[in-house]
């Protein structure tokens, strides 16, 4: 029974890629303009189940979860991983990817070629929950490309649009550079280590008396690999791109890459310093100068992306310089684990770390949906043009006003508890400087969600005549938002999830470690120390 | 009459590694400063081709007693057959990472392709240089 269950969550990610390249195949069966939607939506739905159940699993096994393709043992098959941290993540990412793909029935008459696109979109969900569950480094890599490819079709998804394609080239140029330098860091980790495997990489990099080239080089893989993944997280000099390629991709998917796409770079990072090579490992002291670089670069971010959300005319290209704004944040608090001796205080740091995941993945969705239907209003996306276009659509207004306040971080909502929590943390440690920054960084960012709100809502133009149809579309970011509110709310009650996942990234390196040594078979153990 | 490969083989692979670290940074100078998009591309996959060459460099095993390596094949099912192959045999795990990194590689490079078509259809140009309507 539990087996079974166990072959439904592993091969979530199979089955989103054969649906996404079956695609093109039904539609040309079924001849109907809706039928890649719905081929998009059961995959979509299949994979929301498919990772609440595997948060499930983790919860009731109380120890991370192992699927191991063919049922090769680790390290010698692909083995996914799950555990509070990731679980928690796919859960938010697949539900919130469902709402997209809704909200892309909604936005059909912008998509002229509905194969391509839910084709594209159901390969990008794919691509996110394999970086997620993955527990193998080289799959991650193969995974990474399935997501990026995926993204950069879907940027310059508007072909017609010359800034579409241009931004898309802009993002694929580096892109691929930086993923041809995860290769090269996982074979790297290979020549030294001579295994691939997350787990079975971080028992061997525990090992003191580990020698000095291989130290040398796992400095080395740590440094080629963390480049992709800022660059997939748009940390600050890695940043250059998001702001031209998510405005000008369609609106769903700018929702679905500021909103999800980016915690894909957070989480590898995360993955790399705290459970690869944590607390402890054999190249300790250059893991704490590397978070000490990420919590630099994350203040950077967050000041640069918090000052240019206020230059900002286009409501897209805001929502844009928030998200760095907000990758600079997530990475301050993931920064925290260059504080040895204070476990207590890093734990809380990675708590408020992930659910300002969550926060502000959430609120960003709804925020560019939300734009989405203003734009469709005014058929602009200029802020000047959109006054007062608000007071026509309530249900959108007021969920994008609740996205807004979310992101500020207003006392009752998630985003508030992100931030004390890292602040708090930094705090703890007696690191005051961290402090200061988080709430500096905050207040920056007030005077753009601000001009947003007061151009939008409270704003006074020419009232345009008529209404862009979908009050359901109005509904479901109203519950979307209103979900931030209420986890904040009863945020005592759902404070232990957040605290269990923060807690497989600390304490908890040792379980994900022994739940895959525990599936190699004995006289296969034997190396491993 | 015996030849000591050992020291050929030491320079060739010495060579080769000089090679392959000049083509890497010659490929990086490419891709971020040559301003024409197709040189920019071409730059990428020698950029690729590097590092998959430096896969398979990893996988190789030195000359063991005047013979070279062999493929990792077991044909002789005895516990002396297997130890041989585990002596002079390659890894084969490195070639499967660069098989699955060169298709990959092959669809970036399709896909950088078709884009540089649809950008020289919108712009008339594919100078890098020229293409920037957005502002960064």
């Amino acid at each position: 029974m539990a087996d079974y269950l166990l072959h439904i969550v592993g091969m979530a990610t199979p089955i989103l890629v054969l649906l996404s390249f079956a695609i093109p195949v039904i539609s040309k069966a079924f001849k109907s303009k809706r039928a890649p939607f719905v081929a998009a939506m059961i995959g979509g739905i299949y994979a929301a189940v498919a990772s609440v159940l595997a948060l499930y699993m983790v919860y009731k096994d109380n120890s991370p979860l192992v699927y191991m393709y063919g049922g090769w043992p680790p390290h010698f098959g692909i083995a996914y991983e799950i555990d509070y941290f990731n679980g928690l993540i796919g859960v938010f990412t697949a539900l919130t990817m469902l709402a997209i793909m809704l909200y892309s029935l909604w936005y059909e008459h912008h998509i002229d070629e509905p194969t391509w696109y839910f084709a594209l979109l159901l390969g990008l969900e794919a691509g996110i929950l394999g970086c997620l569950y993955t527990g193998d480094a080289f799959n991650l890599f193969v995974m990474i490309e399935v997501l990026s490819i995926s993204a950069y079709g879907l940027v310059a998804y508007h072909r017609d649009r010359p800034e579409a394609v241009e931004a898309a080239a802009k993002y694929i140029l580096i892109g691929a550079v930086a993923t041809i330098m995860y290769f090269i860091a996982v074979v790297l980790l290979y020549a030294g280590f001579g295994t691939v495997n997350m787990a079975i990489l971080s028992r061997i990099a525990m090992r003191p008396e580990l020698p000095q080239s291989l130290k040398y080089l796992a400095m080395l893989s740590i440094s080629l690999a963390l480049w992709v993944f800022t660059y997939k997280s748009a940390l600050f000099p890695n940043h250059f791109w998001l702001p031209d390629a998510h405005p000008e991709a369609p609106t769903p998917i700018s929702a679905a890459l500021s909103g999800l796409v980016v915690n894909v770079g957070v989480y590898a990072s995360a993955r790399f310093l705290y459970t690869l090579f944590g607390d402890g490992s054999a190249v300790s002291g250059y893991r704490e100068f590397v978070l000490l670089a990420l919590f630099v670069l994350g203040t950077v971010s967050g000041v640069l992306g918090a000052l240019m959300m206020m230059i900002q005319r286009d409501v897209k290209r805001l929502l844009a310089y928030s998200t760095i704004c907000h990758i600079g944040i997530i990475y301050v608090g993931l920064a925290a684990g260059f504080a040895i001796g204070s476990a207590e205080a890093v734990k809380l740091a990675l708590m408020g770390t992930s659910i300002h995941i969550v926060a502000h993945g959430i609120s960003k969705a709804v925020l560019f949906m939300a734009s989405g239907i203003f734009i469709d209003a005014t058929g602009s996306r200029d802020l000047d043009a959109m006054k007062g276009v608000g007071r026509r659509y309530p249900l959108a207004s007021l969920s994008l006003i609740l996205g807004f306040l979310n992101l500020a971080g207003l006392i009752p909502f998630m985003g508030f508890y992100s931030k004390l929590l890292i602040a708090l943390s930094y705090l703890k440690i007696g690191f005051v400087l961290g402090t200061i920054l988080i709430i500096v960084i905050s207040a920056l960012s007030i005077p753009g969600y601000m001009k947003a709100i007061s151009a939008i809502v409270f704003g006074v133009g020419e009232a345009k005549e008529g209404r862009v149809a979908g009050r359901w579309v109005e509904v479901m970011l109203l519950i979307m938002s209103l979900s931030t509110l209420f986890i904040g709310i009863f945020f005592q009650q759902a404070a232990y999830i957040f605290d269990y996942s923060s807690n497989s990234l600390v304490s908890g390196v040792q379980n994900y470690v022994d739940a895959v040594i525990k599936k190699i078979p004995p006289e296969l153990r034997g190396w491993i120390p | 009459m015996q030849v000591d490969i050992s020291i050929i083989n030491t320079y060739l692979l010495m060579v080769t590694l000089v090679a392959m670290i000049a083509n890497f940074v010659l490929s990086l100078y490419g891709v971020f400063f040559k301003p024409h998009y197709i040189k920019k591309i071409i730059a990428l996959s020698m950029l690729s081709d590097t590092a998959n060459t430096i896969t398979l460099y990893i996988g190789y095993r030195r000359w063991v007693d005047g013979v070279p390596p062999t493929i990792p094949v077991i044909t002789n099912r005895s516990i002396e057959g297997i130890y041989d192959v585990v002596r002079r045999s390659v890894d084969p795990l490195p070639p499967a990472l660069v098989l699955t990194a060169v298709v990959i590689g092959l669809a970036t490079t399709l896909f950088l392709v078709y884009l540089g078509y649809i950008l020289y259809t919108h712009y008339k140009t594919l100078d890098m240089r020229e293409i920037k309507r957005l502002k960064g």
